[in-house]
């Protein structure tokens, strides 16, 4: 087992959508060192997955670095990346993934023979890590015969078939009840105290307490409570940009703004024109999200800035 | 547990197919005995194209004969009607020379049977064209006559030819010629006579070893030139039946890969994840490719079986050349791979960061 550190340094991605780009990861960086469970925390949509797909390799991220130990994977290419999957990632899937017409040993088994491995061996392997996962009386059910919880075990346990330094888990507790849940929680820990590095991403809240480090991928300053106040934009000045992040709800006392798109290309989309007493910024805040467009004064404007709990309780449930 | 590049290594994803076959075993077994159908109608076209290009090829080979005398423009005595001067024989300067009567006429079975259409052939008793009999004997007196076997009538059986009233003594067999139409065989004198009303005409002279220059309004053909110009009639029939086996092909490619395609589809998922733990492509299109295989091969295998009850079955003799049971095999694993390669473009292109997408 190759040790890492891993170190994850300005990372971005960004996807050109319809025209327009958007980036789930935006100059994120941190550690995790051997033995380290580091918990990726966020809402659905806020670029776990995006990037565990960079740290896995299988996603080449638009710029920034990915080290661990000596290797730098944002600089392989093709088979380097291969050769990185197949012996430095073990990849714990949402939702199991478990190929259904292979038996739990065989599902563990078959990608260790596909990836080169001798097949009595790889069936060894197979035995043993069920063992460890406290399924060794179910290597020939089928994924079909099995709870839910033993379907992530056997996830977990194909995860580690080559024995990984570093194991990514997405939602491992997606699909699971507590008591399942648990198992898998108990799991990850012992797993960690081999000196393995453990990333979970997840949006559930039980994992928080065996981290050894969390990140968030959604700010937390972006829910601390901001004071209601009043705030002046001279004509053209930008409110705020496309794709930062969104804290702020604003309602128009005077003057106007106009709502524009930034293509991919650098041009710029028109969406909406907005005067007194109408409001914008809104859904960013309530779900998290980057904001989706830019907004400028378009003469001068005198704009209510609201934190988005006072917004909803004072604007929207009043109208 | 380090791992290291595979190669092409077929035993590595034998496992990962045989289970996938085990696992969708209704779909395959259907699409199995589908394309077996499929592979069997293929089977026993090739056996019809195959028999209507020997039939004439061993009817011809019977005769004897090294040269075929006919009158000058007749390309082929099956084929064409064929008449010159019984004293042509003697102009025709070979050592070994038998005139024959070829004609068409019908044979009837009793009372109120209908006739069946045969070729009428008659002979010299122990010359070239004489019938090799299977069973009985070949006629030797006028009132005799002996037939090809798949007429269905016994020897000792009487029957009518031109109200002439004979006896079967014989019969034969391979001795058809465009499509199943069976040969009777008469003595020379009373073929003439049945034919043309005279011992006068004879319709070709069989010529066995060297032959010497023939008289005017005489030429001579060799047998494979007979075999060919009897074929012609036929063409017609052979390029429908290459087209219906070509259509075959095709239909037999759209089932496997359709088939093929389908499985790529359901394993989409499973080949991303496969995908992102490192399996190298090659690995999982051989698994693909292995499922193409062994479904064409196991309908193949099937067809065979099917064939031999099928065959019987069809109005015109059908003999499958022991070629067709290596060469459609081999086909059948080409047009598979061909027809599978939809199916494993869409393995080529799946992404493997699909393997952190959908629900359970």
């Amino acid at each position: 087992m190759t040790i890492g550190p891993l170190k994850v340094r300005d990372l971005v991605v960004e996807f050109i959508h319809d025209g327009y780009a958007i980036r789930p990861l935006d100059g994120l960086s941190f550690g995790v060192e051997p033995g380290e469970l580091v918990v990726l925390l966020g809402p659905s949509g806020c670029g776990k997955t995006t990037l565990l797909s960079c740290l896995g390799g299988i996603l080449t991220p638009t710029s920034g670095s990915i080290r661990m130990g000596e290797l730098d994977v944002t600089k392989m290419k093709g088979k380097q990346l291969d050769a990185y999957r197949r012996n430095d990632i073990g990849f714990v899937f949402q939702a199991f993934n478990l190929i259904p017409s292979l038996t739990a040993r065989e599902n563990i088994a078959v990608p260790l023979i596909l990836t080169g491995h001798g097949r009595t061996a790889s069936f060894a392997r197979a035995d043993e890590l069920l063992e460890q996962v406290g399924l060794g009386d179910r290597g020939g059910h089928l994924p079909s015969k099995l709870s839910g919880g033993q379907m992530q075990r056997v996830a977990v346990a194909r995860g580690l078939g080559h024995n990984p330094p570093l194991l990514l888990a997405d939602e491992p507790t997606a699909n699971l009840d507590h008591i399942q849940a648990e198992a898998i929680i108990r799991l990850l820990q012992t797993l960690r105290d081999d000196g393995r590095m453990i990333v979970v991403s997840t949006h559930d809240s039980r994992l928080v307490p065996i981290a050894d480090r969390i990140v968030h991928m959604v700010p937390p300053d972006q829910h601390e409570e901001r004071p209601t106040h009043d705030v002046t934009f001279a004509a053209g000045e930008s409110i705020f940009e496309q794709g930062d992040s969104a804290q702020l709800v604003y309602v128009i006392k005077s003057g106007e703004v106009d709502v524009i798109r930034i293509l991919a290309d650098g041009g710029e989309e028109p969406l909406n024109r907005l005067g007194p007493d109408q409001y914008f910024g809104e859904l960013g805040p309530f779900l998290g999200f980057p904001r989706s467009a830019s907004v400028r004064a378009r003469g001068d404007v005198v704009l209510t800035a609201y934190s988005a709990r006072v917004f909803r309780e004072k604007v929207l449930h009043k109208t | 547990m380090g791992g290291h590049p595979p190669g092409i290594e077929s035993h590595r994803m034998i496992l990962l197919t045989f289970r996938d076959l085990v696992y969708r075993k209704t779909r395959f077994i259907v699409v199995t005995v589908l394309g077996a159908v499929v592979f069997a109608l293929l089977f026993v076209m090739t056996g019809l194209v195959n028999q209507f290009n020997l039939e004439p090829a061993e009817t011809v080979e019977q005769f004897g004969a090294d040269q075929w005398v006919l009158p000058e423009g007749v390309s082929a005595p099956f084929t064409s009607v064929s008449v010159m001067p019984a004293a042509a024989l003697g102009a025709v300067d070979a050592a070994t020379k038998s005139p024959v009567v070829i004609t068409r006429s019908s044979v009837a079975q009793g009372d109120g049977e209908a006739p069946e259409e045969v070729v009428l052939v008659g002979f010299e008793p122990g010359g070239l064209g004489a019938p090799q009999v299977v069973e009985g004997r070949a006629p030797e007196v006028e009132g005799e006559v002996s037939l090809d076997r798949t007429l269905g009538i016994d020897v000792g059986t009487e029957v009518t030819m031109s109200s002439e009233p004979l006896n079967v003594v014989g019969l034969t067999d391979d001795t058809t010629v465009l499509a199943g139409i069976p040969f009777a065989f008469l003595v020379l004198p009373e073929a003439q006579m049945l034919a043309f009303t005279t011992t006068e005409v004879i319709g070709a002279v069989l010529v066995s070893g060297e032959l010497g220059p023939l008289p005017e309004g005489l030429a001579s053909v060799s047998p494979d030139e007979v075999v060919a110009q009897t074929l012609q009639p036929l063409d017609g029939a052979i390029a429908s039946i290459d087209l219906v086996r070509a259509l075959l092909w095709v239909v037999a490619a759209i089932i496997v890969g359709a088939v093929v395609y389908l499985s790529a589809l359901d394993r989409q998922r499973d080949f991303a994840v496969l995908k992102a733990v490192g399996t190298p492509n090659s690995s999982l299109l051989g698994s693909l490719a292995l499922q193409a295989v062994l479904i064409a091969l196991g309908a193949v295998a099937l067809a065979a079986i099917i064939q031999i009850f099928l065959a019987p079955r069809f109005p015109l003799p059908v003999t499958v050349p022991v070629r067709a049971f290596w060469q459609l095999p081999l086909l059948a694993v080409l047009m598979a791979l061909a027809a599978g390669a939809i199916g494993m473009r869409k393995v080529l292109r799946s992404d493997p960061s699909q393997a952190f997408s959908g629900a359970a």
